[in-house]
């Protein structure tokens, strides 16, 4: 008998574990928001709908950390050069025929002598020999990116850059052409347009007075005034004033700039505190005026503001991530998927996790399904039914219709008649079968609610086994990712310090640690593809399905294989003094599988991003077949392309 | 804190000391707590709201003056600008455009101008403000005079 469970309608146990993994993204807003921080009447209109509420913003500068880290692999870079892909495709392909020269059906056994990696490895050279003779750049998958990931001093960098370019043109202090720079997006050239057409009304417009309206006395010295903030009369001495010559005391502007500093990004703009003096509170003043901590975060807004309003660059939404990435147009394919340095991979158009092979439209609709409440309740409807005797909603977990229902109830019933258990038995064709139902469907009296409920459950299996392997890809992809870390802090410390290995000696094992990462995420997106992938149709889209199940098993059991490699075998040369010999040995073999690998990982992508056309014409969908398939069809290309 | 509590009770002593200086504004401090204020004004003149004392109640947070006094009225009044049912008042010097070189009579006074002259294009009187917006400057009127009347007068009798 099989536990059944009840569930209240709201507890949706099992979608738990779905929301957990909703994807957490939450947009944050960009450069949107004005940073004309002070009155407009266009705010004040904003204002007004929602009554009280001055839209104090987050007092943090930093952007929102999402939790996501992970990888995007080094061939996923796009290569502008047509013919330099087309021959990586050749390479792949040829790099799967090697492999299956090597391992074959019993591929875990296999030992890996001189012999096979020699032979490996020249089958791989003769065919880069065929397809062209620069293995360098083959070999730097990285090739051409059509991205660059910038540290934040690299940012700051072009920023006072752009600063000193306004400030020497205009002949302007720094801090007033970062003013400019402020009002115009960061747009230099605009800046100047606009300065030498009219340079009295953008002072104007921006606060840059050129000479103070009001006039401090002549004698400063022991004169004093009273600031206007505190009401203390003060030594002009101890006062300080932005170029409209305001005066308030020092400590009274150190708090001002520290109440709008926390106040969010208007800080950038802000004004004079005097009543309507538009004089602006520029970076110098800043800095005479603010906490260390305040000026800090000024500068924080001040780079934030420079990347979000260029077009160009993004800030990596990685966990903690200091890194922003340019992104620059014009590659012939498109591919936005960026990995940053932080190993986080994502995709620069939706800004989700990378997820070629996968189009941005399919995630999007993806991470709608796994999230809609919808896709919820047709689960409950599915996998639950109310007891008939006490009503609460029962869920059945698996097996035979042998329902009972938790205590006090305990009724025993039929999940498929939902009549009594008692009544059935040998008379009703025994336990698994329930003829009771079974009949009525053979009178047609079959009911309908019944037939809405197997076409649901049969939708919702389909979800439910692409949507398990997807989410299961990905909870194996971060437990790579932490694993890799254990690698770094632990296994390649000790291998080192045992065999005196140096870094770049230890990198493969980095190396096929990445793949790993890389191609549990590839994993996962083909998942969301094969859910997608159109089911009933004509006898070319079904080869295609099964074209599509056969190369995903495929890069399953590859990468199957590294895994087991490196977790494995990396034992034997942690403790044991292994011959070094060996060592070298397992570095070459480990080295090869991450080719391999990482190859055939490629070469799906590809696949699965040209929509499987290739094969869609041919018919017949067995492994052996497909397999020749994929071959010849990638080394065809490669005859055409360099016979 | 200090610094909220100092200045405020350096306006408290100003606003004693000119007591006369604006007739048409009489701040008043709560006796036992210096954050709350309150304030009669009288309608300006040539206005519907004209012979009216309307009564604020100011709520002054600990970061005055850098963050601006909540103010409130207590007495109905029938403006674009004012929410109806609450008596919550915007303007844009009570948020963004805070300076805090104003003072808790300054804003009196803003608040004043603001009857004399209401921003219809805000509106927290959604009734008011339409009926401004269409042009009926006469319904308005006799609108905002009839509440002037029923809440800011003495009743007679
Ligand atoms: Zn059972
Ligand atoms: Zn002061
Ligand atoms: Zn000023
Ligand atoms: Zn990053
Ligand atoms: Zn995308
Ligand atoms: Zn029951
Ligand atoms: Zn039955």
């Amino acid at each position: 008998m099989h536990i059944v469970e009840i569930l209240t309608w709201g507890s949706q146990k099992q979608n738990k574990e779905k929301n957990n993994l909703k994807h957490k993204r939450e947009k944050w807003t960009t450069g949107e928001e004005s940073i004309e921080g002070r009155t407009t009447r266009q705010t004040r209109i904003k204002d007004s709908g929602c009554g009280r509420s001055s839209g104090r913003e987050s007092a943090k500068p930093r952007r929102r950390k999402s939790q996501k880290k992970g990888r995007v692999g080094s061939f996923l870079h796009k290569t502008s050069d047509r013919q330099h892909r087309e021959r990586r495709v050749f390479v792949a392909a040829a790099a799967m025929d090697s492999e299956d020269y090597m391992y074959d059906s019993d591929a875990e056994e296999t030992t890996y002598d001189d012999d096979d990696l020699y032979y490996y490895s020249d089958k791989e050279e003769e065919n880069i020999a065929v397809g062209d003779d620069d293995d360098e750049s083959r070999r730097n998958k990285k090739a051409k990116q059509s991205y660059i990931v910038l540290k934040e001093s690299d940012i700051q960098q072009r920023q006072e850059n752009d600063i000193t370019e306004v400030s020497n043109v205009l002949s302007i202090s720094k801090a007033a052409a970062t003013v400019l720079l402020l009002n115009y997006n960061w747009r230099a050239c605009d800046v100047q347009d606009e300065w030498f057409a009219d340079e009295e009304r953008i002072r104007k417009k921006v606060g840059l007075f050129e000479k103070p309206v009001f006039l401090l006395p002549n004698k400063l010295g022991k004169v004093e005034l009273t600031c206007s903030i505190c009401y203390e009369n003060v030594r002009v001495s101890m006062m300080g004033w932005v170029s409209c010559g305001h005066p308030f005391c020092r400590e009274c502007w150190e708090k001002y700039v520290s109440v709008a500093i926390e106040d969010g990004v208007g800080c950038l703009t802000l004004r004079c505190p005097e009543h309507r003096c538009n004089a602006v509170v520029d970076r110098d003043s800043i800095d005479l005026f603010a906490k260390k901590e305040d000026k800090e975060r000024y500068l924080q807004y001040l780079i934030r503001s420079y990347i979000e309003s260029n077009k160009r660059y993004k800030w990596c939404p990685g966990a903690d991530c200091e890194y922003t990435v340019e992104f620059c147009e014009g590659g012939d394919d498109e591919c936005y998927d960026v990995c940053c340095h932080c190993n986080n991979g994502f995709c620069w158009n939706c800004m989700d996790d990378a997820h070629r092979p996968v189009d941005c439209e399919t995630v999007a609709k993806w991470q709608l399904k796994n999230s809609s409440e919808a896709e919820n309740t047709a689960w409950l409807l599915v996998n639950t039914k109310p007891c008939p005797k006490c009503g609460k909603a029962i869920e059945k977990n698996q097996g035979c219709m042998h329902m009972t229902c938790r205590k006090p109830c305990g009724h025993e019933f039929c999940w498929m008649c939902l009549g009594t258990w008692k009544e059935h038995g040998e008379r009703t064709g025994g336990f698994y079968a329930c003829n009771t139902f079974q009949k009525n469907e053979a009178e047609g009296k079959y009911n309908e609610d019944e037939d809405i409920r197997k076409r649901a459950e049969k939708h919702l299996e389909k979800y439910t086994h692409y949507y398990e392997r997807w989410a299961g890809n990905e909870s194996s992809r971060k437990q790579a990712v932490k694993d890799l870390k254990q690698m770094q802090n632990d296994y390649m410390v000790r291998l080192s310090d045992l065999r005196g290995a140096t870094d770049a000696e230890l990198k493969f094992i980095t190396d096929a640690w990445l793949q790993i990462i890389e191609c549990r995420r590839v994993l996962k997106w083909t998942y969301a593809y094969g859910y997608y992938l159109p089911e009933d149709g004509d006898k070319k889209e079904k080869s295609k399905k099964g074209f599509f199940e056969y190369l995903q098993g495929e890069a399953e059991s590859n990468l199957e294989r590294l895994h087991h490699c490196i977790e494995k075998d990396i034992h034997n040369y942690l403790n044991k003094e292994r011959p070094e010999e060996e060592f070298k040995n397992f570095r070459a073999k480990l080295s090869s599988l991450t080719t391999v690998t990482g190859n055939y990982f490629e070469n799906l992508v590809k696949a699965l991003e040209n929509g499987l056309e290739d094969t869609s014409s041919q018919e017949a969908c067995s492994s052996q077949e497909a397999s020749s398939k994929i071959k010849s069809r990638t080394s065809k290309k490669g005859r055409k392309d360099y016979g | 804190m200090q610094a909220s509590r100092a200045r405020l009770f350096k306006e408290y002593k100003e606003v004693q000391r000119e007591k006369t200086a604006d007739p048409d504004i009489q701040l008043a401090c709560d006796d036992s707590n210096i954050f709350k204020w309150t304030a009669l004004i009288k309608g300006p003149s040539e206005t519907p709201y004209e012979g009216g004392v309307f009564q604020l109640a100011f709520a002054v947070p600990e970061q005055y003056p850098l963050q601006p006094p909540q103010v409130r009225f207590l007495t109905k009044i029938f403006h674009p600008n004012v929410h109806f049912k609450t008596g919550e008042i915007c303007l844009d010097i009570l948020k963004n455009a805070w300076s805090p070189a104003w003072t808790l009579q300054s804003v009196c006074r803003a608040i004043i101008a603001l009857m004399a002259h209401p921003e219809p294009d805000s509106p927290l009187n959604c009734d008011s403000g339409n009926l401004l917006r269409s042009g009926d400057i006469r319904g308005f009127q006799s609108m905002a005079k009839m509440y002037t009347r029923l809440a800011a007068m003495p009743k007679k009798g």
